[in-house]
C-alpha cells in the first residue's frame, strides 16, 4: 500500500519537474531560424559546392586522380609551341588546352580531397549550397572555357599531330629497316 | 492447465489444455520507425510476448570492404566516414591510427590533441542522438528537440573546424585535414561550460522520470557473461556492469594522458544490465567526454598540425588491427597491406553488428513494446551494422 503511493507521487513529482523544464524553455529566446527568408551565413571553410577557376587550371589532373568517386572528367590538348596560354596568378606556365573540365556534383561526396592536391589553389569548396534542380543532368557543372567547335577543332588538329607523329615515326622505321637490309646485304 | 513453453521471463501465461494457441509472424520494419534504420526483425510471438526475434540486415549493404580495396589509403577515409555517420570522426581515428602504426609515423602534438577535442565532440554529438531517439521510441518527444538543439551546436563547430557537418573527411592519415582556425578551441570550450548544465536538464526531463524509468528498468537485461559471450562492447557493454573501455584498457593516440572515469552500469533503478543502465552510460559519459575536452584544451600546444601528413602514404607489407573505442563499442579495422598504393583488404569489425548480435538472446519473453526499447538501448547505427 505504502509502495503504491509512494509510486504515485513519484510519478507526479517527477513529471512536473520535466513540466518545470519544459516551462523555463518557454520563456527562451527560439534557437531556430525562418529558413528560406533568414538565412545563416555558412562558415568560410564550408564544403558544398565546387567551383573551378579555369583562368589558374593548368590541367594537371590530380585533382581528377585525387576523387575517390570520379566525378571529375578533365581532357586535355597539349599547347603548341608557338602558342601562348598565359601564366596562372601564382606564376606557372600553362601548357595544355583544358578543353573538357566537367565535375558531376550529383556524383560528388563533397570530401574535398580534389583541393588539396592542386598546385594552383583553381579548385575550391565554396559555401555556395542551393543548388537543387529538377533533373539530375543539371548538376553536370562544365568548367571549361572553349566552346564545342573550339574543342573539336583542338582534338582535330591533335588527331593530326599524332597522325603526323605517327607517320614520320614509320617512315623512320621503314628507313631503318632498309638500312639494316642494305648493310646485310653489303656484309654478305 | 499448463503453463505455457517461454523461457522462464518476467510474463508467464497460463492457458488451459483445451485452448488451440497459435505463433503468429510479425515483421518488423525494415520501415519501422523505431528501428532506427532499415533494420528487419523478424517476430515470433505468442500473444503481445516475443519468442524469438532474428535481425535481417543488409537493407543497407554498400560494399564498403570490397571498395575499399579499389581505392587509394587516402581514399579509404571518406568512405570511413560512411561506416557510423552519427560519430564519423571516430571512424576516421581508427584508421588513421591503425595505417600511421603500420607506418610508423609519428603524429604531431597539436594533431593529437586536435584529434581527440573532436573525438570526443562527436561522443558527445553521438550519445546525444541515442539519449533523443531512445526517449522518441519510449514517447517522449520533448527531449529529442533538446538533445538535437544541443547537437547542432557541435555540428556548427566542426562545420567551422572543416566545413562539413556530418561526414568530415577530417583525420588523416599522420595528422588532421585542418588546423583549428582562430578562436575555435576558445569556443570549443565555451560549449563544454554551457553544455554541462545542460545534461542535469535531460536528467530532469528524461532520465529520472518515473514513467520512464518503469518503461526502462528490468527490461531487456543482459547479463555480464551473455555480453561478453555475444562480443557487445561500448556502453551497452559497461552497463552490464563490465569495466571495458579501449580508451584505458589498450590507449591509442593519447587518452592517457587525460584524466577520466570509465562509466559503467550499477543496477541503481533496477537490475544490473538493463535498458535504463545501458542509458545512464551514456550520460555519465558525456560528462567523462566534456572532462576529457576541458583537458585537451587547456594542455593543447601551439604548432603546425598539417607538419606530418605524408605527401604519399606508403605503406610496408603486412597486417595491423587497430581497435577504438567509438560511442558505440569497439570499432576495428584489419588493414592488410602488400606494399602497393590500395590496401589489399579492410576487414572492418563493426560494433553495432555485434552489439545487434545480442538481440535474439535477450528478446524472448519480452513484449513487442520493450523490443522496440531494448533495440533503441543497443543505440545501433546501420550504416555501420551492413557497410
Amino acid at each position: 500500500m505504502k509502495e503504491y503511493f509512494r509510486n504515485i507521487y513519484q510519478a507526479i513529482a517527477t513529471i512536473l519537474i520535466g513540466m518545470g523544464v519544459t516551462l523555463r524553455h518557454l520563456f527562451t529566446r527560439a534557437v531556430t531560424i525562418q529558413y528560406p527568408h533568414v538565412k545563416r551565413e555558412l562558415p568560410s571553410r564550408s564544403r558544398q559546392k565546387l567551383f573551378v577557376n579555369m583562368d589558374d587550371c593548368i590541367g594537371c589532373l590530380q585533382c581528377a586522380r585525387a576523387c575517390p568517386v570520379d566525378c571529375i572528367t578533365i581532357e586535355n590538348i597539349k599547347a603548341g609551341k608557338d602558342e601562348d596560354l598565359g601564366v596562372t596568378s601564382n606564376g606557372q606556365k600553362k601548357r595544355m588546352h583544358v578543353i573538357k573540365f566537367d565535375i558531376d556534383m550529383a556524383k560528388c561526396c563533397y570530401c574535398a580531397d580534389c583541393v588539396f592536391p592542386c598546385p594552383t589553389e583553381c579548385i575550391t569548396m565554396t559555401p555556395d549550397y542551393e543548388f537543387a534542380t529538377y533533373d539530375r543532368g543539371d548538376l553536370l557543372v562544365h568548367f571549361s572555357q572553349y566552346s564545342a567547335e573550339e574543342a573539336e577543332a583542338l582534338r582535330e588538329r591533335d588527331r593530326k599531330e599524332k597522325a603526323a607523329l605517327a607517320a614520320a615515326k614509320e617512315a623512320k622505321l621503314k628507313a631503318a629497316a632498309q638500312a639494316a637490309e642494305k648493310k646485310d646485304k653489303k656484309d654478305n | 492447465m499448463s503453463k505455457s513453453n517461454l523461457p522462464p521471463t518476467q510474463f508467464e501465461l497460463e492457458i488451459s489444455d483445451d485452448l488451440k494457441t497459435e505463433e503468429m509472424t510479425l515483421s518488423m520494419g525494415p520501415q519501422h520507425p523505431s528501428t532506427h534504420g532499415v533494420l528487419q526483425v523478424i517476430l515470433k510471438t505468442d500473444g503481445e510476448i516475443i519468442k524469438s526475434a532474428e535481425p535481417v540486415i543488409g537493407y543497407l549493404h554498400r560494399c564498403f570492404e570490397k571498395h575499399a580495396e579499389n581505392v587509394t589509403y587516402h581514399q579509404v577515409i571518406p568512405y570511413t566516414d560512411r561506416l557510423d555517420y552519427i560519430a564519423s570522426m571516430n571512424n576516421n581515428l581508427g584508421y588513421a591510427i591503425g595505417l600511421e602504426r603500420m607506418m610508423n609515423l609519428e603524429v604531431n602534438e597539436r594533431a593529437e590533441y586536435l584529434r581527440v577535442i573532436v573525438a570526443e565532440l562527436n561522443r558527445i554529438a553521438s550519445h546525444l542522438i541515442a539519449l533523443g531517439t531512445y526517449g522518441l521510441d519510449i514517447g517522449a518527444f520533448t527531449p529529442f528537440l533538446y538533445v538535437f538543439r544541443d547537437r547542432e551546436l557541435i555540428l556548427d563547430l566542426f562545420e567551422e573546424l572543416c566545413g562539413a557537418r556530418l561526414l568530415y573527411n577530417y583525420i588523416w592519415v599522420g595528422g588532421v585535414a585542418y588546423d583549428a582556425p582562430q578562436g575555435w578551441i576558445d569556443k570549443v570550450k565555451e560549449f563544454t561550460d554551457y553544455f554541462e548544465p545542460k545534461i542535469k536538464e535531460y536528467n530532469d526531463i528524461l532520465t529520472f522520470n518515473k514513467i520512464f524509468i518503469e518503461r526502462t528498468a528490468n527490461v531487456g537485461v543482459i547479463p555480464p557473461e551473455v555480453g561478453i559471450n555475444y562480443g557487445v562492447s561500448g556502453p551497452s557493454l559497461r552497463g552490464s556492469g563490465v569495466n571495458f573501455d579501449l580508451r584505458k584498457d589498450a590507449p591509442y593516440s593519447i587518452y592517457d594522458r587525460f584524466d577520466f572515469d570509465v562509466c559503467i552500469g550499477k543496477g541503481e533503478m533496477g537490475t544490473v544490465g538493463d535498458t535504463w543502465d545501458r542509458y545512464w552510460v551514456r550520460v555519465a559519459e558525456m560528462f567523462e567526454s566534456v572532462k576529457i575536452i576541458r583537458q585537451a584544451c587547456d594542455a593543447i600546444p601551439e604548432g603546425d598540425a598539417k607538419e606530418t601528413v605524408p605527401r604519399n602514404i606508403k605503406v610496408p607489407p603486412g597486417d595491423y588491427y587497430m581497435a577504438t573505442e567509438t560511442p558505440r563499442g569497439e570499432l576495428g579495422y584489419y588493414i592488410i597491406s602488400d606494399g602497393g598504393k590500395n590496401p589489399n583488404r579492410v576487414k572492418v569489425r563493426s560494433p553495432a553488428y555485434s552489439n545487434l548480435s545480442v538481440l535474439p538472446a535477450i528478446a524472448p519473453g519480452v513484449m513487442i513494446a520493450d523490443l522496440v526499447a531494448i533495440i533503441g538501448s543497443l543505440d545501433i547505427v546501420l550504416g555501420e551494422i551492413d557497410r
